[in-house]
């Protein structure tokens, strides 16, 4: 409509202007008239649509672009135009067959809002389930935790005396062999560990002599201990 | 003696004295290509052919954005962390303070007399939501909740606690509903989309992440049972201290107690009507299938 009424318009101006360059024919033209006047004479090319009444396109027709064959441009038109568009308000609403594929979609991509209620419940129970488990392990290895440090303070203080231990025993056996040889000894040197398995041998011979004086004694006392 | 004559005749022989059509005697159509530009020839020769000065700028041999040198890069100093992982999927709710709301009501640009929903607040241009760039809606935020003096019936999409506590106060009602996007742009551009002659869609549901808040009825959700709200409205009345005004005896109270169905988009209109401007006229349909689904 906005289109007619621009070429009524342009029309109307052409009738004008051709009145004046024919009244001013006679005199010179001066630069402004001119241009007027060059505006005067476009000729736009006519549009070759009427946009008097509605438009409606020729659905038979080779020229209609096919985007103004489909039901969704129909129903633009009777939204612009209503019953003058000469278009079925039955067909505004989706066929039976189209009706059923909406369903079908919305069956599978938008579940009810019991089964979403159902859904996060479990999943809330599972998470809670979850924690609860984590929380009762973190528990129960925590009871135990007072007993764990002080096995491992205990075990800790035992090595320390262990090593001492052994030091003191290597530094006596080395003063020992200092005293037998005269001089400071490697504790690698064979004569070392020679001597070091002499004493141990005589330990062990004193061991044996001292468990069979026990035995011997033991042997001898208990009547003296009934009696 | 008769000679049966050959189809094609000429151009039958020069197809079976051709050779056979490969990649190697293809060539593209006359026109198809056009000529490179060739620079700096003739009285350019010699010059720098508009390319500067020497440098990667000259050969065209630039490193690659974001490059610097040698240096490790801006890019990769920053070490990542999924603060904003997802965030260009992340629903965005446009803030609208009651401060604004105030002043929207006080200058006339939204009438307090009828139930105010997005398409009230969109036309008011209160709030400009754009569904396409993941815009649900408004957020109802509590600045200016001392202020605020109006009573209304408000439907947002997030509601703060301040800003129910606020509306209520007054005595209004609040309630935050969900819009899938399709629904949404049709909420705020119910014009255009009548003058599309398509049937008014049913509102979609929540998603299964959305659907715990507006259930909820501490966030006056759509979803929520009544009762629950009417006893979530005494605790936060008690919360905010201050005495909950009784709407029942309201002579607003039709307007206060107008709510939208689930599945209803606009007031007053069903889904799967049809409205037609030029002719001021409502559509609806009668068939039985079509009556149960939109029903539903």
């Amino acid at each position: 409509m906005a289109a007619s009424m621009l070429m009524q318009r342009t029309a109307a101006l052409c009738g004008t202007l051709k009145g004046i360059s024919a009244s001013k024919a006679v005199r010179p033209v001066n630069s402004h008239y001119g241009f007027m006047l060059q505006t005067a004479c476009y000729n736009p090319r006519p549009l070759r649509l009427d946009l008097r009444g509605p438009y409606i396109p020729d659905k038979d027709s080779n020229k209609t672009p096919e985007w103004q064959k489909t039901a969704r441009y129909d129903r633009k038109l009777f939204g612009r135009f209503g019953s003058a568009s000469h278009i079925d308000p039955a067909s505004l609403w989706p066929s039976h067959e189209e009706l059923e594929k909406i369903i079908a979609e919305e069956k599978q991509w938008h579940p009810p809002l019991e089964v979403m209620l159902k859904n996060i419940e479990t999943k809330e129970k599972e998470e809670t389930e979850k924690r609860l488990a984590k929380e009762k392990l973190i528990a129960a290895n925590m009871a135990k935790m007072p007993k764990m440090i002080e096995d491992w303070r205990r075990e800790k203080r035992e090595t320390k005396r262990k090593l001492q231990e052994e030091k003191a025993q290597k530094a006596k056996l080395l003063a020992e062999a200092r005293e037998r040889f005269g001089y400071s000894m490697d504790p690698r040197s064979p004569k070392f560990l020679e001597m070091v398995a002499e004493i141990e041998k005589e330990e062990k011979k004193k061991k044996k002599l001292l468990k069979r004086r026990v035995k011997e004694e033991q042997v001898a006392a208990p009547p003296a201990t009934q009696s | 003696m008769s000679f049966a004559k050959k189809n094609g005749g000429k151009a039958f022989d020069v197809l079976q004295n051709l050779p056979r059509i490969t990649l190697a005697n293809l060539r593209p159509e006359p026109g198809a290509k056009k000529a490179e530009k060739r620079r700096g020839r003739g009285q350019h020769g010699g010059n720098r052919s508009g390319r500067g000065h020497k440098g990667e700028r000259q050969r065209g041999n630039r490193p690659r954005l974001g490059f610097e040198g040698g240096q490790t890069p801006f890019y990769l100093v920053i070490p990542k962390y999924g603060f904003n992982e997802g965030h260009s999927r992340r629903p965005q709710y446009q803030p609208l303070t009651l401060k604004r709301l105030q002043y929207l009501i006080d200058l006339g640009r939204v009438d307090p007399t009828q139930p105010i929903d997005l398409t009230q607040l969109v036309n008011a241009r209160g709030v400009t939501i754009q569904p396409l760039k993941r815009d649900y809606g408004v957020q109802l935020v509590d600045e200016g909740s001392d202020i605020f003096g109006a009573k209304i019936n408000i439907e947002v999409q997030r509601a703060s606690e301040g800003a129910i506590a606020a509306v209520e106060r007054n005595g209004g009602v609040i309630t935050t509903s969900f819009y899938d996007p399709i629904s949404l742009g049709i909420l705020i551009k119910p014009v255009p989309f009548f003058m599309r002659g398509q049937p008014i869609p049913r509102r979609m549901l929540p998603g299964e992440d959305m659907v715990p808040y507006y259930t909820s009825a501490e966030n006056r959700g759509y979803l929520a049972d009544p009762e629950e709200i009417q006893q979530a409205r005494r605790a936060l009345a008690q919360k905010y201290s201050y005495v909950l005004p009784d709407i029942s005896k309201d002579e607003l109270f039709h307007m206060l107690a107008m709510r939208k169905d689930v599945r209803q988009i606009f007031f007053g209109l069903s889904p799967g009507w049809v409205v037609n401007m030029p002719e001021k006229k409502i559509l609806k349909h009668t068939d039985e299938k079509l009556l149960e689904y939109y029903s539903s």
